[in-house]
């Protein structure tokens, strides 16, 4: 089995698709993989976008993910579940794509995202574009065959540097070979910004978890904002992450994140971590 | 698309919010967006700032900015092939580039001036005209 459409995928079937306006789809979860993080998620509805994108541009270009004003987390996606995707384009042209978007398990909402803005990039420097064509057209028809997406290997972070209360410095190594990058991009292999934001919302976590008392136990993300990537991670790089406390109270703490490679910026975000009510 | 000068009451009826847009998307602090810095050389704005700006500032003032919009603008009537040449601009698009971009110091402008290179020259009073003229543009037809 190739890995290109299967190994960072998320998109199976395309039920609804009004050209350069909204697209409504799914996503069949496989059952027999470990986890499917909340980043994934976020990804699927990404991917659902960038299908109504390129084809509103005659597959001349495709978005890379670049801005996104706000993500909340909800709920919890679990192998096994059907995942209901839903976006809406905002405006889309050959220069940018801007959209929100959602996914819902069995009705229930597990992510939402607002106002993500897409660069888009040419389209051969990526992929294939009659392959793509050809795909989007499988997904609109009859769907994709389902289970092909088999897991992936969150890579690793190793922590560095704590500040007690304040920070968490942790590197990620990207591997120089994972069969995500046969999908992500199979000519220009580029590690996933939902792979990376998955590596600094644990981080982040953390770094919660440590410093911000037992109403804080076990965080979890519940709201992303003022993500923003800056230049593409290529396979074999150094990642230097960094989170920072940037304010806590009764309902949330707030980090600031950010990602460095060789001392320059390559993203940055702000997560927040809901307080669990007491029991 | 209307060409009438902006006025400084109007840039510093908008200036406030614009800093405070900028400074958010650059994760700077706000009194750093003074009228006249320049953006990248001054704040190390890169491109997908220039996105984020343009991005925020639409959501804050409820305008629409297209693409390439201040670069137009600075255009005015001026023929592309007028005001360009190979990515270069002549030495008429200088002297309208000079005229629109007129907050700036004329020892910012270095010829040859590559066309990429003009966001270079940007501050944030060139994104408070830019939204003058956004919400000019608005504005239905007397």
């Amino acid at each position: 089995m190739t890995a290109h459409f299967a190994a960072y995928s998320f998109v199976d079937r395309i039920t609804e698709f009004i050209d350069g306006s909204r697209a409504h789809g799914f996503f069949w979860v496989p059952p027999g993989i470990r986890v499917f993080p909340s980043c994934l998620v976020a990804e699927a509805v990404g991917q659902l976008a960038a299908w109504v994108a390129m084809s509103k541009v005659d597959f001349r270009g495709r978005p890379v993910a670049a801005l996104a004003t706000q993500t909340r987390f909800l709920g919890v996606t679990l192998p096994g579940d059907v995942l209901e995707l839903a976006v809406e384009i905002e405006d889309c042209d050959d220069n940018m794509v801007v959209y929100g978007g959602s996914a819902f398990v069995e009705g229930r909402q597990v992510i939402e995202l607002e106002h993500c803005l897409g660069p888009m990039l040419p389209v051969e420097d990526f992929d294939a574009p009659h392959a793509l064509r050809e795909r989007l057209s499988l997904l609109r028809d009859r769907g994709a065959p389902r289970g092909r997406f088999s897991g992936v290997d969150l890579p690793e972070t190793v922590v560095i540097e704590h500040v007690a209360g304040k920070s968490l410095r942790a590197t990620l190594n990207v591997p120089r070979e994972a069969p995500f990058f046969a999908d992500h991009f199979p000519r220009n292999p580029v590690f996933p910004a939902t792979l990376l934001l998955d590596a600094q919302i644990r981080i982040a976590a953390d770094l919660v978890e440590k410093s911000c008392g037992p109403q804080f136990a076990s965080p979890v993300a519940s709201r992303m904002t003022h993500f923003k990537m800056r230049a593409f991670i290529t396979p074999g790089q150094e990642v230097e992450l960094e989170a920072t406390l940037s304010g806590q109270d009764a309902l949330a703490a707030r980090v600031m994140l950010s990602a460095k490679v060789a001392g320059k910026s390559v993203a940055t975000a702000r997560v927040e971590f809901a307080a669990r009510e007491p029991t | 698309m209307t060409q009438t000068e902006v006025t400084k009451e109007e840039i510093m009826a908008v200036y406030p919010k614009v800093a405070e847009t900028m400074a958010d998307a650059l994760g700077c602090d706000v009194e750093d967006v003074k009228l006249d810095v320049s953006l990248i050389e001054g704040l190390d704005a890169e491109s997908i700032d220039f996105l984020d700006m343009v991005f925020r500032l639409e959501r804050t003032f409820k305008i629409k900015i297209p693409r390439g919009k201040i670069v137009e603008n600075a255009r005015g009537d001026l023929p592309e092939a007028e005001f360009e040449q190979k990515g270069i601009v002549t030495e008429k698009g200088m002297a309208q580039l000079r005229s629109y971009l007129s907050e700036i110091p004329a020892e910012r402008f270095k010829t040859p001036m590559k066309v990429a290179d003009i966001p270079r020259l940007f501050t944030p009073e060139t994104f408070c005209k830019l939204v003058v003229h956004a919400q000019r543009e608005a504005q239905p037809a007397a």
